[in-house]
């Protein structure tokens, strides 16, 4: 597995090709263009600020504003949620190219998820904005955040792999995928803060990496407390587990793309 | 003639591909062949136990009518498809002109596919960037090397697509009936990149259903028949063996 993914290194040039490849197609026939990326967070977190702070009030605190709240939960959720999506239909997408030259495969998926850091990005400058709006600067802790991330980032992309290659076998799987990220949407504190969940239901948001890791930002970003080391730790070591597990089986199941094309 | 090296570029041992007859399966149908424990749907083999080698800097033609399993063979040289028992080894790099363009993105320019083409052959940035103005030229596209490909005339698409290919620097070179490409003007060119290409020594698989291809490139023809080979040996002679099986000579002879 260490020659395959040092195969994968070296083919490094091909990876960035195909995120320019992804990041070309995305907007191209649009008018607004890259606008788009500010769009769909900026609509996501006013509707969302308006239904659970104006309609239904969600109490977060004093401290925080409501918009802002939400917005640092569902910046990292839009990524994981659309690299997922994206990342499970990357190989079956390019089945033509699958069927007809061979180069590591997880150069597809890999290139879906990392395309999803450029809309992060324009997220993280509405985010600036909005913290601006509040009158607030993002708290001393906030140099947690690339690290924190850098962890999401690898469980993200090891889920991505193992979806991918399952969705060449079976169309069903992308049809899951949606299901699943609706349902783990509400099951992740992103439009509610964790203390007002029952004690008893606790024990969901402690298994839940999206979870573990939307509240560590929160932290760093809004509260200005230090991660907890020991959820780092094990969030690091779940990551690292679930890529390396979902790499293998990618490469396991690589073998068989063409036949099922 | 180039001296072959011992070892060789292309063996197959003892090589069977099978293939589901099925389409489409479904979770369903996976739970169900789980449950029963009976196969998977119906088994087809598109290749059954083949051994053959190619030595470095050999060309090697590959005749037989649709279905014999000769494209299958090319895709296992590719590396796309792995054997369902044997051996295949390849050495070096390969580079299929198999479905030329098959990389392109319509909405890139034909400058930024020729880069992303490239790099899915296996080329560095650098090697890129050096064959750069040779691919351009090689595929008369100067003036329209700015343009998004979806503008591009299927000819004008194909003669990209083979313009990086031949320029991916392979040393394993797979062509599956491609060189009808362009006009004959430019199908000379191909032709004479070809002969280019054994001179130096690189090693050539190409697969045609066409006798006269065969017959301008090779020295040796292997002749599959159900996923069996039936003749290997010089061109010539596997050549007429072929065509006395076949009852309308004329029909293939200009067909492919």
């Amino acid at each position: 597995m260490l020659r395959q993914f040092a195969e994968f290194w070296r083919r490094r040039d091909l990876l960035w090709h195909m995120v320019v490849r992804h990041l070309r197609g995305q907007y191209k026939q649009s008018v607004l263009g890259y606008a788009w990326a500010f769009v769909n967070p900026l609509s996501l977190m006013i509707i969302l600020s308006f239904v659970f702070s104006t309609i239904i009030r969600v109490p977060v605190g004093e401290d925080v504003p409501y918009p802002l709240f939400v917005f640092v939960g569902l910046l990292p959720w839009l990524f994981f949620s659309s690299a997922i999506a994206s990342g499970t239909d990357s190989v079956t997408n390019a089945s033509s190219l699958v069927s007809k030259v061979y180069f590591p495969r997880e150069v597809l998926p890999t290139a879906a998820v990392l395309t999803k850091l450029v809309d992060l990005f324009f997220g993280l400058i509405i985010l600036v904005a909005l913290l601006a709006y509040y009158e607030r600067l993002p708290e001393a802790t906030v140099y947690w955040f690339p690290l924190l991330f850098g962890i999401h980032l690898l469980f993200t992309l090891g889920l991505t792999y193992p979806l991918a290659a399952l969705n060449l076998y079976f169309h069903d799987v992308r049809f899951l995928v949606g299901v699943v990220l609706t349902l783990w949407f509400y099951l992740t504190p992103i439009i509610y803060p964790v203390d007002i969940v029952p004690s008893k239901y606790e024990f969901i948001f402690d298994i839940n990496p999206n979870a573990v890791f939307i509240n560590a930002y929160r932290r760093v970003i809004l509260y200005g407390e230090d991660p907890e080391p020991g959820r780092v730790l094990i969030g690091l070591a779940v990551a690292l587990i679930t890529f390396v597990i979902g790499y293998y089986l990618f490469k396991k199941m690589e073998k068989g793309f063409a036949d099922s094309i | 003639m180039q001296t072959a090296s011992d070892a060789p570029e292309i063996e197959f041992r003892n090589v069977t591909k099978r293939f589901y007859l099925k389409e489409g399966r479904t979770l369903r149908e996976f739970a169900q062949a789980l449950l029963t424990r009976r196969p998977w749907g119906d088994e087809f083999s598109a290749l059954e136990d083949v051994s053959f080698k190619v030595d470095r800097g050999e060309t090697l033609g590959i005749i037989g009518r649709n279905g014999s399993g000769k494209s299958t063979a090319l895709k296992l040289i590719a590396g796309v498809t792995a054997p369902s028992s044997g051996e295949v080894y390849v050495a070096g790099r390969v580079s299929p002109l198999i479905e030329l363009g098959a990389g392109f993105h319509p909405d890139l320019t034909g400058r930024e596919n020729v880069h992303l083409n490239g790099s899915i052959l296996g080329m560095s940035d650098r090697e890129i960037n050096d064959q750069f103005d040779a691919i351009v030229e090689f595929a008369e596209l100067q003036e329209f090397i700015d343009t998004p490909v979806k503008r591009y005339s299927s000819g004008m698409y194909m003669r990209l697509g083979f313009a990086v290919a031949v320029y991916s620097n392979p040393e394993v070179l797979l062509i599956d009936e491609v060189l009808s490409v362009g006009d004959a003007f430019f199908q000379e060119k191909c032709l004479a990149r070809m002969h280019e290409f054994q001179r130096q020594g690189t090693t050539i698989v190409i697969v045609s259903h066409s006798p006269e291809t065969i017959t301008a490139f090779c020295d040796r023809a292997m002749w599959l028949e159900k996923g069996r080979i039936v003749a290997d040996g010089p061109t010539k002679q596997i050549q007429a063996e072929y065509i006395a099986t076949v009852p309308h000579h004329a029909e293939v002879a200009h067909g492919g």
